[in-house]
């Protein structure tokens, strides 16, 4: 099911009850995606404005870079847990004739829960970077931004699609007519 | 060495298991590294690589040009595009199935994706087509070929990914994509007029335009086409003249080109706030799931090279008696067959960590051999039996056979063949104008 406004999957948001959680839960799903794409309309117009101020006026947007470092963190990391909920990773689907329904399905369970399982210890070590960077106050050049909300934020998006993955592998298993098995069309 | 073998075929079965391409290649890596250097210095440099990466400045180009390509491709560009080429080709024997190359090598030019090219082509050109009774075998497969432009002529998502595998300079592999691009659609041209020469009937002429309509088709495109001499000219450093002195970085280069056709869409109001919303949700989608890729493929480039693959694989060149044009050729002979079962991004992920550092080692240009790769990968998309691009037009179309697309598209195949010889022969018709950049 497809949300003409996003081009979203509704499917991301109907695991909850009535219609008063539905409305929260597809908040909470949409609002990290929301962010990028609000960030990355940001990251146009500050670089356009920034080529345009140092072109013709010689007047450059002097954090523009750091600025621009700190959007793609936001913008990448927001949008994971969705991209890896919506199964829209890029896949080889070469082989998917050979594996009947049902073991379409127990390959399905199997990749998402050792998807979930390997991303948690890259999420836990980087929080402990963004720990370290905290105790050592370390701060962007310009603008002066703390490193460590940038890791926390890094640890938490990722933690967050390592947790989905579980979800989605539990899913697979307790309630299969959620997430039928894959075989469509790779990217 | 063994260990990179060992690696490799695990990533592979991964990710014939359907584990995505970034995760597999991210815990193969991850795992060889912590088996070479234990488990903490692992994790510690699949952490960094996570941190940096989403921090990299050269990065942003990423999401900039791919939104660049959707809010044109909103403001209806393909149509228009279709119609100017028509206007100038169509009076001529097989102009439809010509003018079909022109607009895709002109939607390529704004869009980086070859299979959104041929898809989107494929809704505008081949009603026109049918119109005037063309050949489905010419049609669909002027489509086919005309799409693989996609990835080649600037800017291209493939050659951003290369560039920030490697380490070349995006700009200068933007670059050097225009000649073997134009390259590519003259050829393409002499195929379809091939083809017509055989049989007329494949590609009757269609009505000739007046030069009244001509300028007025163009009038329809001339800010499109503004756009696309403002990017790639402020990114070769052509609009660094007084009084304006644009000169653009790839990133910079990209956000004008976003915002450009942002400001297009909005003038010829194609683009209402959800249709916005919409596009930049897909863009940072298909940008944090060409990162993961990105992530995982330098994590196991990482383990490769500790586990000395390209030392390896130079000393068994070496002790082969094996000459750098040989060993090319055979790394080509490779692409090709992996070209007929793996789609383009994927081939490339898989390949570029294991060959690049091989093909630099025996004094190969890297922007020579990202070029190479690309136009390589192009031919793939197009290879019976499973080029990509024709699956997509079958997706689209429906009542065409994939064996007549199949059929239609092998004097596409010989020219792109042609075309792979030349650029391997006269390596300077990729390097002119990236070296004249300076």
């Amino acid at each position: 099911m497809k949300d003409p406004e996003t081009g979203m999957d509704d499917s991301a948001t109907t695991t909850g009850g009535g219609p008063r959680r539905l409305g929260l839960w597809r908040c909470i799903a949409l609002a990290p995606t929301w962010l990028a794409a609000g960030v990355l309309f940001l990251l146009m117009a500050m670089t356009f404005a920034d080529v345009i101020l140092r072109s013709l006026a010689n007047n450059p947007i002097e954090s523009a870079t750091e600025l621009t470092r700190l959007f793609m963190a936001i913008l990448v990391f927001a949008s994971l847990p969705m991209v890896s909920w919506k199964g829209d990773h890029i896949v080889v689907d070469l082989l998917d004739g050979l594996f009947s329904a049902t073991l379409a399905r127990v390959r399905d369970i199997l990749m998402d829960l050792v998807c979930g399982f390997v991303l948690f210890w890259p999420a836990v070590r980087v929080w402990d970077l963004a720990e370290r960077a905290r105790e050592f106050g370390d701060v962007t050049e310009y603008i002066g931004f703390p490193q460590h909300i940038i890791g926390w934020f890094i640890a938490f998006f990722t933690l967050a699609t390592a947790v989905l993955y579980v979800v989605r592998g539990g899913l697979r298993i307790f309630a299969p007519s959620l997430f039928p098995p894959s075989g469509g069309s790779s990217r | 060495m063994t260990e990179a073998i060992v690696g490799f075929a695990a990533v592979l079965v991964l990710v014939f298991l359907r584990m995505p391409i970034a995760i597999a290649m991210g815990v193969v890596g991850f795992v060889g590294y912590a088996e070479l250097r234990g488990f903490r210095a692992s994790i510690s440099m699949v952490a960094r690589l996570i941190i940096d990466s989403a921090q990299d400045y050269g990065l942003s180009v990423v999401p900039l040009f791919i939104l660049m390509g959707l809010f044109v491709n909103k403001g209806g560009l393909s149509r228009e595009l279709y119609r100017v080429s028509y206007a100038f080709l169509g009076h001529m024997r097989g102009g439809l199935a010509m003018a079909t190359i022109v607009a895709c090598a002109g939607f390529a030019a704004i869009c980086g994706s070859s299979l959104a090219t041929a898809a989107t082509m494929s809704k505008v050109a081949m009603p026109q087509m049918r119109k005037y009774k063309y050949a489905d075998s010419l049609s669909t497969a002027s489509i086919a070929a005309g799409g693989t432009l996609g990835i080649l002529i600037p800017p291209s998502v493939i050659l951003v990914i290369y560039g920030l595998l490697t380490e070349t300079s995006i700009g200068k592999l933007f670059i050097a994509g225009v000649i073997p691009g134009l390259l590519g659609v003259v050829l393409y041209l002499v195929a379809v007029r091939y083809t017509v020469a055989r049989n007329p009937a494949a590609g009757p002429a269609g009505e000739p335009t007046s030069w009244a309509d001509r300028r007025q088709a163009l009038m329809g495109i001339w800010a499109v086409l503004l756009l696309f001499f403002l990017v790639i000219g402020g990114l070769y450093g052509a609009l660094d003249v007084w009084p304006i002195h644009l000169t653009f970085s790839p990133t910079e280069a990209a956000g004008v080109g976003a915002a450009g056709a942002f400001l297009i869409a909005l003038s010829r109001r194609t683009l209402s706030f959800s249709g916005t919303l919409q596009v930049l949700v897909e863009t940072v989608h298909t940008t944090a799931s060409l990162f993961a890729v990105l992530i995982g493929a330098w994590v196991f480039s990482n383990f490769v090279n500790l586990a000395g693959l390209p030392e390896g694989l130079k000393a068994f060149v070496t002790s082969a008696g094996l000459g750098p044009t040989t060993v090319m050729l055979m790394i080509l002979g490779v692409y090709l067959v992996l070209g007929c079962v793996f789609e383009s991004l994927s081939m490339l992920l898989l390949t570029v960590p294991i060959f690049f550092p091989l093909v630099v080692g025996l004094g190969f240009d890297p922007v020579w051999f990202g070029i190479i790769v690309v136009v390589v990968t192009e031919i793939s998309l197009i290879t019976p039996p499973v080029g990509l691009n024709v699956f997509v037009l079958k997706g689209v179309i429906g009542d065409v056979s994939t064996r007549t697309i199949f059929r239609g598209v092998t004097p596409f195949w010989i020219v792109d063949i042609v075309r792979l010889a030349l650029l391997v022969l006269v390596p300077w018709l990729v390097l002119f104008l990236p070296d004249s950049m300076g």
